[in-house]
């Protein structure tokens, strides 16, 4: 199985280290909690494995494959999904038009059959559109599909990027803090969800959240950065029962 | 997959489809019959708002979709006149022909311009696109032995297969070429690459997260809507039989950009009323003494004061208003 190899990632941001030397792994079928105080790094790193900040020393490998030396949309096409703290959507469009545009790898036409909109184009959209249906489905909001993004609760739309993800055919997922702004039920069918594609898909899951309960409930492991650097790596249980990590977290976060 | 089509079409009433279905099928009554019903100037004015929404469908494409600023389209507008001139003038090649291989020329220029221009966003990109288009008119200019400088270049009628083409069959060959324009556009619009246009114009981050090359995207968006200048400009220098430098300067940018944003960015029934807009309006003004470009000055600030969304905008919003 590939797993995806944090080594020795370190970000120097002029001056200000905002990582030093972290190393972990994220094995396929694991959901590991990535948790941490304000400016410990945590963005800093999903940004890293994303493509969209360089390391100025160290690497981030799925596999064969170098992800911190490619553009964030090679890295995307490897197989990993991001879902921001803020969804990215397109609020003029609606809710379906949104999530079609996740679908943007697996359609497979040319532009030229695209300007004449041939045959092939109308199937290949009409397997997209069905694929985005049950996405919408499966996140209990297909009775919004036509509703135009911008005039949604932030829940949904966080749901709505989460959806894309689902859309796009991934291996490991990124997510940065995702039950923020969700309801009490919102968030229980997050984690139905996430545990869902843990099981259907092997997917492997790195979470960025504050959450506490939420966080050890859910994950396999915890990883715990502070100033920049990784101070604990194993389960929740062993992870919190450690000194340094309530030291320097959670008399500072607990109660989120 | 018949559920997501049935989302589809809940989204949009029945009424709604027919309706519009029925106004574009008048529209192009209207069209095709409009040779019978004005005289040579007014047939003048239908084609040249044709060779206009053309070269506005394209720059929507830029524009209106992944948010770049253009204001060298003139000049992609001019090389596809020139190249078109020079080909069926000097070469003798088909009129049909020439008009496609130069909207091909154009198109590699067009994505020529475009790779430095990716470093660039915002008012940066208004003014190095400002730049291209000076440095193409500029080579217009001094490449006499070709363009005949600043003297410019007169034409004689083209023809297709034998038949010369007068101002009624230009007249026709504008509209067929607008129409698979519109027909282009259209598809483009509700396909991949136009989605991912609009979400590298919403966010280049989240455009990322989903796989899309931002920077070979904006290429194509710059090389498909040089393309559709460059046919425009190939009919244009037959409208008029006469082209020099002077005809493509940045104000001619200036003004397609404007068409775009006053027909409503983003709508491809926009980019048509905006051209229309640019062309028949100053007509209707002339009648004023002295001041028509005045009047016309402050119905572009009345516009976008009152209708943010473009002509097109308000529109959509009234056409809708008795259907709910």
């Amino acid at each position: 199985m590939t797993h995806l190899a944090i080594e020795d990632v370190s970000v120097n941001f002029g001056g200000i280290h905002a990582l030093e030397g972290v190393t972990f792994e994220l094995e396929a079928g694991s959901i590991v909690g990535l948790i941490g105080p304000n400016g410990a790094g945590k963005s800093t790193l999903l940004n890293c494995i994303s493509g969209i900040t360089r390391p100025t020393r160290g690497r981030v490998r799925l596999g064969g494959a170098v992800l911190s030396a490619m553009s964030s949309a090679a890295v995307a096409r490897q197989g990993i999904g991001r879902v921001f703290q803020h969804p990215e959507l397109v609020a003029e469009l609606s809710v379906h038009d949104n999530l079609l545009i996740a679908c943007h790898l697996s359609l497979e036409y040319g532009l030229l059959s695209e300007l004449l909109r041939l045959p092939n184009v109308r199937h290949q959209e009409r397997t997209a559109a069905a694929k985005v249906a049950n996405v919408l489905a499966s996140l209990g909001i297909s009775d919004s599909a036509a509703a135009r993004v911008g005039s949604l609760p932030y829940g949904h739309r966080k749901l709505i990027d989460l959806g894309r993800a689902m859309l796009m055919d991934i291996r490991f997922l990124l997510l940065d803090e995702p039950i923020a702004g969700l309801n009490d039920s919102e968030i229980s069918r997050l984690r139905e969800i996430l545990l869902g594609l843990r099981r259907e898909f092997g997917l492997g899951i790195l979470v960025v959240e504050h959450n506490m309960p939420f966080v050890s409930g859910l994950c396999d492991r915890l990883v715990v950065l502070d100033l920049g650097q990784l101070i604990a790596n194993g389960p929740p249980a062993e992870v919190l029962g450690d000194a340094r990590v309530m030291s320097s977290y959670l008399g500072e976060a607990a109660d989120a | 997959m018949s559920f997501a089509a049935d989302i589809i079409r809940a989204s949009r009433p029945r009424t709604l489809w027919s309706w519009s279905a029925a106004m574009i099928g008048l529209c192009f009554l209207l069209a095709g019959a409009a040779p019978l019903g004005v005289n040579g100037y007014g047939l003048y004015l239908l084609t040249l708002t044709g060779i206009f929404a053309l070269v506005a469908l394209g720059l929507n494409f830029l524009t209106g979709y992944a948010g770049q600023i253009s204001l060298c389209h003139a000049s992609f507008f001019g090389v596809g006149a020139y190249a078109t001139a020079i080909l069926t003038q000097k070469a003798g090649w088909p009129y049909l022909l020439s008009l496609f291989a130069g909207a091909l020329f154009t198109t590699a220029i067009g994505a020529i311009v475009a790779v430095p221009a990716l470093r660039l966003r915002n008012i940066y990109l208004a003014i190095a696109t400002l730049g291209f288009g000076v440095v193409l008119q500029k080579i217009i200019f001094e490449w006499r032995s070709l363009t005949g400088g600043g003297g410019g270049l007169a034409l004689t009628a083209p023809s297709i297969a034998g038949y010369e083409l007068g101002a009624n069959g230009l007249y026709y060959l504008t509209l067929i070429l607008m129409t698979a324009g519109l027909f282009g556009a259209w598809n483009v619009s509700r396909g991949r690459t136009g989605r991912a246009l609009l979400v590298i114009k919403d966010s280049e981050i989240a455009a990322g997260s989903l796989g899309i090359h931002s920077a070979r995207y904006k290429i194509v968006a710059f090389a498909i809507s040089a393309f559709y200048a460059a046919v425009a400009g190939g009919l244009f220098a037959y409208l008029v039989r006469y082209i020099n430098p002077e005809s493509f300067s940045a104000g001619l940018s200036i003004s397609f950009l404007s068409m775009v944003v006053i027909g409503g960015l983003g709508t491809i029934g926009g980019s048509i009323l905006g051209a229309a807009f640019y062309v028949i309006v100053p007509e209707l003004l002339r009648g004023i003494k002295d001041a028509p470009g005045l009047i016309f000055g402050l119905l572009l600030v009345v516009v976008m004061v009152f209708m943010p969304q473009g002509l097109w905008g308000m529109l959509r919003r009234l056409g809708r208003r008795p259907l709910r």
